[in-house]
């Protein structure tokens, strides 16, 4: 601390500043001791003025007294505000530098910052009051207060952390800033995030559980995007503060399903007029955001698994809209082919997905076809260019399909005259003069190589046509062609880029492919080629090469299957023993380990170099090195009798490998073939699925018709109700004929009760017949016969009316007779009384019997009228009764007709589920069938297993099936 | 992916009572008898389906050694739900208990639910504290109990599910302010930190922040709230209806 001293007095003597140490001397004690609150406040005013430019002098004097004011005055948000603003003055260095900066020497200044944060935080319980002086919502208070603990931040990271850290609320308070309303404190509080967040992963996952992901990812919507400003820049900074080297949060960021709000992100769009260089900034730290999810280093599972999500919410696709857009800044570009190449990288769905991608031109062309021109093409950026191999590299690996497709587009029977292939232009740059696409393309090459057999095998056929008249020659061949007279070609670049390139492709190729070895072997100039390589004495220049030389005759040794008589393992271990020397041959194949750039290279998959000329070595490369170095050295000090003992064990070995070769590729198939049939069984699966919804819903149609078919005929029954009160309510179709029946027994009743009526009026017919038969008797009165009813009725009443009448002249007749009798009688009666009395009695007689008669005919109307109101009531009732039946007659025809089309309407729907029916016992079939296969395919795996389980596995086939 | 409601949780409780285990075990289905030690906390998450809906549970394993103490306390106020777990083969285990859950009902909000875990019912042999201990304590406490096995996988689906059917059922009373119109009652430790007086223009500023989220709950994109049919229409709902 003396230094400073020194630096602080030469300025103390040059001039006013003793006063100004003075002055500040009596703000403090002013500050400390006042009893004023507003004498303490102007002394704080005072030494945020002074705090600029006597920096040190109020640091040195004030610190105590200004965290003493924080303490006590906490009421007061204005004198907080000045005390926090004199803080930052001392601790900031940005706070000086920005003031009229006297200082020469900004170390100095730097070195103040940090001693006043020590200061600060040799007590813990400052950060703790700063924390909580936070909550004060004014904002001459919290802005302050976060530039403060900003930048004790910048200058004590760690100490300041561990303090936030153990304090209960402490980083979720600071969370809250981002909700701040006021801008300037949201965006200051992301700047303090990002300091928080610096390297301390306890920290960052607590930001992230106080869900930062969702907070920052709608700030950047907000701000639109890569279309914002700085804020969106700070953001993207905080994210990736959050997410990088911690596996935890990358977990939970993708477990919130936030990878697909990162898909605007990228939604740039084919305008090409806006690209400033804040817009170019927050893409790079978004595709690096991108990157930091899949990379390469990643647990192998977290990283696939946001493979998987970046497909499915269509960043993929949306970065490759980028990747083939015109008019993208080159290192956007660049940045984006490095990024799709991490998200495809070693995901098939992904790398499927890639090679189907086109770029925009006509005719259409392959991305990769459009990627590898620039991969081949001088005149693009280095970086473009390893962008571009790096994307190849990842689109290869692990990727045996894309591989094949590869070395295809060079096959003799495949190739494509008329386009640009792949396989062309790797063979263009291959060939070029420029050592740089000779090694890209050589690299690439190598990897559609790497760990498949079957295209090493299938490279062999390649045929070069190299100039008109001459024979064609190997691809393999020329590419030895090259290495050997490598020194004749003029090649812009360097000379062992090139030779290294092609002798990593030949290490590749010929590694684990005995083959190749032999292809390679049959040419005889190509081992004396290696061998001079090696042994000759060369500059350190050369020494990779050499190393690379001394590993390729090694491989040969080792994948050699003697197959060749003059170029067996034994002779060519000779030769080295003979021309190079063990010693020196093991020697010069450690160049290639010892070399710096290997390490490099050794480090991670992409391909970075400071510069053209340290593209040496290739990742994959560096690998497959590691492993030949060590079984080389050992197949070189061998002897001879060790060797073949080994040969015959490896015979046996190899024998008993070929068996599980051929079991691995048997179960390899099978695999494949039940990865397919549980594929089919899945989509069969869901078709059954999907038909059986299909069903369900034609079912719940088919109720719905029918509910609705009800309810018209419940709305039918109340309409004909109200046109016809007897109309009957036959409401469903089952009770239809019921209701029939019910009608035609209401029928037959009343034509019963019609006969019965009937039978009464014959009965009463007879009755009458037989009283006129009486009146016939008693008074002669001729009646004709009523045997008819009904119409005879009335002619019967006539009748007797007449008769009536007749009778009732006659009674008035004999009245007016007796009377005049009575006269007569009376008359007489004064001379005979006797003759008189026989008179009398005789009258009486006939008095008696014109009385009975009278009575009679009385009776007899009574009866006639109530047999006459009897007919005419019965008349009425048939007259309802027929009219009923007729009503019911139509209503039974309308029932029979609705029975007819409902019935119809059934049938039809019934042929409607006879055929879904039909489709479901086919799919159940092939269902059934395929249950069966996969249970057989899974028996087969266990090879010892005989014929004799067939009943039981048609039984779990058949239960398979069920299911 | 799409759910109705998210809840967090963390699982607390001394060193070696399984707490990694039973999240493995919830989330992978499996169990890994060599355990790294927990580093500070660790990340874990699984979709789960309540009443028909489904529900997003994201888990916060925590390390239980006391060193880490200060950390995990930074977890408890945005969680939802706990599980505090013992051994059931390790008496101090079960005694740590009070501290635990001290330390919980002081930062977390009143709100979370505590599901008392005795843990390791597999190891009956070397048991040392008796199920009735268990049930008493959760009783005297009110916290749910239950035994489990993250070996045996007995019981660990129960514990995680009817932690969050408790907290659904708490959303469903209308506990939890899902709709983030008024906010809840301030807890006191809360209290300190806002300030005392706002301004009327800064109430907004004092609501957010102490919505449903904080209390580790969020409404999912899937789900509409009763009532607010125009809540589809509203386009913004969709990103996170809450908060
Ligand atoms: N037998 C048995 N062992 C368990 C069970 N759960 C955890 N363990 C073991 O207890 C030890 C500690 O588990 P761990 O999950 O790391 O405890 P943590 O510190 O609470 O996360 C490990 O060795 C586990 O194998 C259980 O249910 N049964
Ligand atoms: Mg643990």
């Amino acid at each position: 601390m003396n230094f400073l001293r020194g630096v602080m007095g030469g300025q103390q003597s040059a001039g006013p500043q003793p006063s100004g140490a003075e002055t500040i001397q009596k703000l403090c004690d002013r500050a400390a001791t006042s009893t004023l609150i507003d004498d303490r406040r102007d002394a704080v005013r005072a030494l945020k003025s002074l705090s600029k430019k006597y920096r040190y002098e109020v640091g040195s004097q004030a610190l105590e007294i200004l965290l003493n004011v924080l303490q006590t005055d906490r009421s007061d948000s204005e004198i907080i505000g000045f005390a926090l603003d004199t803080l930052y003055n001392i601790v900031s260095n940005e706070a000086e530098e920005a003031a009229e900066c006297e200082d020469e020497n900004p170390q100095v200044s730097d070195d103040l910052g940090v001693h006043f944060s020590e200061l600060f935080l040799k007590q813990q319980e400052n950060i703790t009051l700063l924390l909580s002086v936070l909550e004060e919502f004014d904002f001459h208070v919290r802005w302050p207060g976060v530039k403060l603990l900003t930048t004790l931040l910048k200058q004590q990271g760690p100490q300041v952390q561990q303090i936030v850290l153990v304090s209960p609320m402490g980083v979720s308070r600071l969370m809250d800033l981002l909700d701040d309303s006021r801008e300037v404190i949201r965006n200051d509080g992301l700047l303090l995030l990002q300091q928080l967040t610096k390297s301390n992963a306890a920290i960052q996952k607590i930001v992230a559980f106080e869900n930062a992901f969702e907070r920052l990812l709608d700030i950047n919507a907000e701000e639109g995007n890569s279309d914002g400003g700085i804020v969106v820049e700070d953001c993207l900074l905080l994210l990736q503060n959050l997410l990088k080297y911690n596996n935890s949060n990358q977990n939970f960021f993708k477990e919130g399903s936030y990878i697909k709000r990162m898909k605007p992100w990228f939604e740039v769009g084919d305008d090409n007029s806006g690209w400033s260089a804040q817009k170019v900034t927050n893409l790079h730290l978004m595709l690096q955001l991108v990157r930091v999810l899949v990379s390469p280093v990643n647990p192998p599972g977290a990283t696939s698994s946001c493979q998987k999500s970046m497909f499915q919410c269509g960043l993929l696709q949306q970065l490759c809209i980028i990747l083939m857009a015109t008019g993208v800044p080159a290192d956007i570009l660049t940045e984006t082919i490095n990024t799709v190449s991490e998200v495809i990288r070693g995901s098939q769905v992904n790398q499927d997905y890639f090679a189907s991608v086109n770029a925009p031109s006509n005719p259409p062309r392959p991305a990769i076809v459009v990627l590898l021109m620039s991969m081949v093409n001088e005149r693009q950026p280095f970086v473009l260019r390893c962008a571009v191999l790096y994307c190849f590299q990842c689109f290869l690996y692990k990727n045996q399909k894309g591989q094949g497709e590869i070395v295809s587009t060079l096959l003799p029977s495949t190739i494509d005259a008329t386009s640009l292939s792949a396989g062309q232009l790797l063979c263009g740059g291959l060939f070029s003069t420029d050592s740089l696409s000779n090694w890209c393309a050589a690299v690439a090459l190598a990897h559609a190589l790497l760990d498949n057999f079957t295209q090493k095998e299938q490279l062999l056929r390649v045929q070069l046509a190299t100039s008109i008249g001459n024979p064609p020659v190997s691809l393999l061949q020329q590419c030895t062609n090259i290495l050997s007279q490598g020194d004749k070609i003029n090649r812009r670049g360097s000379k062992v880029q090139t030779r290294v390139g092609l002798l990593m492709l030949l290490c590749t190729w010929l590694t684990n492919c005995p083959i190749a070895v032999t292809h390679f072997l049959h040419n005889a100039a190509n081992v004396p080629f290696l061998t001079a390589q090696i042994s000759e004495n060369l500059g350190e220049e050369e020494q990779l090469v050499q190393g690379l030389c001394a590993l390729l005759l090694g491989i040969c040794i080792y994948y050699n299957d003697n197959s060749l008589e003059n170029a067996t393992k034994e002779k060519l271990k000779q030769l080295i023993e003979k021309r190079i020397g063990k010693e020196n041959f093991i020697e010069k194949l450690g160049f290639i380990t010892k070399h710096e750039y290997y390490s490099k290279a050794a480090q991670k998959p992409q391909p970075i170099f400071s510069s053209p000329d340290h593209m040496m070595f290739d990742h994959e490369f560096t690998k497959l090195v590691k492993e030949l170095e060590v079984v080389i050295t050992k197949a070189i000090y061998k002897s001879s009798e060790e060797d073949k003992k080994e040969e015959e064990v490896k015979k046996s070995l190899e024998q008993h490998d070929n068996i599980i070769s051929r079991y691995k590729s048997v179960i390899r198939e099978q695999d494949l073939q039940l990865e397919e049939l549980k594929q089919t069984v899945t989509t069969f699966q869901t078709k059954n699925e999907q038909n059986q919804t299909i069903i369900s819903q034609q079912q719940a149609q088919i109720q719905q018709h029918k509910d609705q078919y009800n309810l018209l005929k419940v709305q039918l029954g109340k309409d004909s109700q109200h046109h016809n009160v007897h109309t009957s309510n036959a409401q469903m179709n089952g009770i239809q004929s019921e209701e029939v029946l019910r009608l035609r027994e209401e029928i037959e009743e009343l034509q019963k009760q019609q006969e019965s009526l009937r039978g009464e009026l014959s009965d009463k017919d007879s009755l009458i017949e037989s009283l006129k038969q009486t009146q016939l008797d008693s008074q002669t009165v001729q009646v004709t016969g009523v045997s008819e009813p009904n119409a005879e009725y009335k002619k019967e009443l006539e009748a007797l009316r007449s008769q009536l009448h007749v009778q009732s002249a006659e009674i008035n007749r004999l009245q007016a007779e007796r009377t005049e009798l009575l006269q007569k009688i009376e008359g007489k009666a004064s001379d005979s009384g006797s003759s008189g009395l026989s008179t009398l009695s005789t009258n009486t007689e006939w008095e008696e019997k014109i009385a009975t008669l009278l009575q009679e005919i009385a009776s007899l109307k009574g009866e006639l009228k109530a047999a006459s109101e009897e007919g005419s009531s019965l008349r009425q009732q048939l007259d309802t009764a027929q009219s009923t039946a007729a009503i019911l007659q139509d209503e039974k025809l309308q029932l029979h007709q609705d029975i007819s089309e409902s019935k119809k309407e059934q049938d039809d729907l019934l042929v409607l589920l006879a055929d879904q029916d039909q489709k479901i016992f086919g799919l159940k079939k092939k269902l059934k069938e395929l249950g069966q296969l996969v249970e057989e395919e899974e028996d087969d795996d266990d090879l010892e297993s005989g014929d004799d389980e067939d009943e039981d596995e048609e039984d779990e086939g058949g239960r398979e099936g069920e299911n | 992916m799409a759910y109705a409601y998210l809840f967090k949780y963390i699982i607390i409780g001394d060193t070696g009572v399984g707490k990694s285990c039973l999240l493995l075990q919830f989330t992978d289905k499996r169990f890994q008898p060599v355990h790294d030690l927990t580093i500070g906390v660790e990340f874990g998450a699984r979709m789960i389906t309540i009443d028909g809906k489904q529900i997003k549970l994201q888990i916060w394993d925590t390390a239980g050694q006391e060193s880490f103490r200060s950390i995990t306390r930074s977890y408890y106020r945005g969680a939802a739900g706990a599980l505090l777990v013992y051994d059931i083969t390790r008496r101090d285990t079960f005694n740590h208990l009070t501290t635990w859950l001290e330390d919980a009902r002081q930062h977390s909000n009143s709100n979370m639910v505590i599901m008392l875990i005795a843990n390791k019912s597999d190891l009956e042999s070397r048991r040392e504290v008796k199920k009735e201990e268990g049930e008493a304590f959760a009783r005297e406490h009110g916290l749910v109990f239950m035994e489990t096995s993250a070996k045996t996988a007995s019981n660990v689906e129960e514990a995680f599910i009817n932690t969050a059917k408790e907290i659904y059922e708490k959303i469903q009373e209308g506990v939890f302010d899902i709709n983030n119109e008024t906010p809840i009652p301030w807890i006191p430790s809360e209290l300190q930190w806002r300030p005392v007086t706002a301004r009327s223009s800064d109430l907004r500023q004092l609501q957010t922040g102490d919505s449903c989220e904080a209390n580790g709950i969020k409404i999912g994109p899937q789900h509409s709230t009763p009532g607010s049919p125009g809540s589809h229409l509203g386009g913004q709902q969709a990103g996170g209806g809450c908060c």
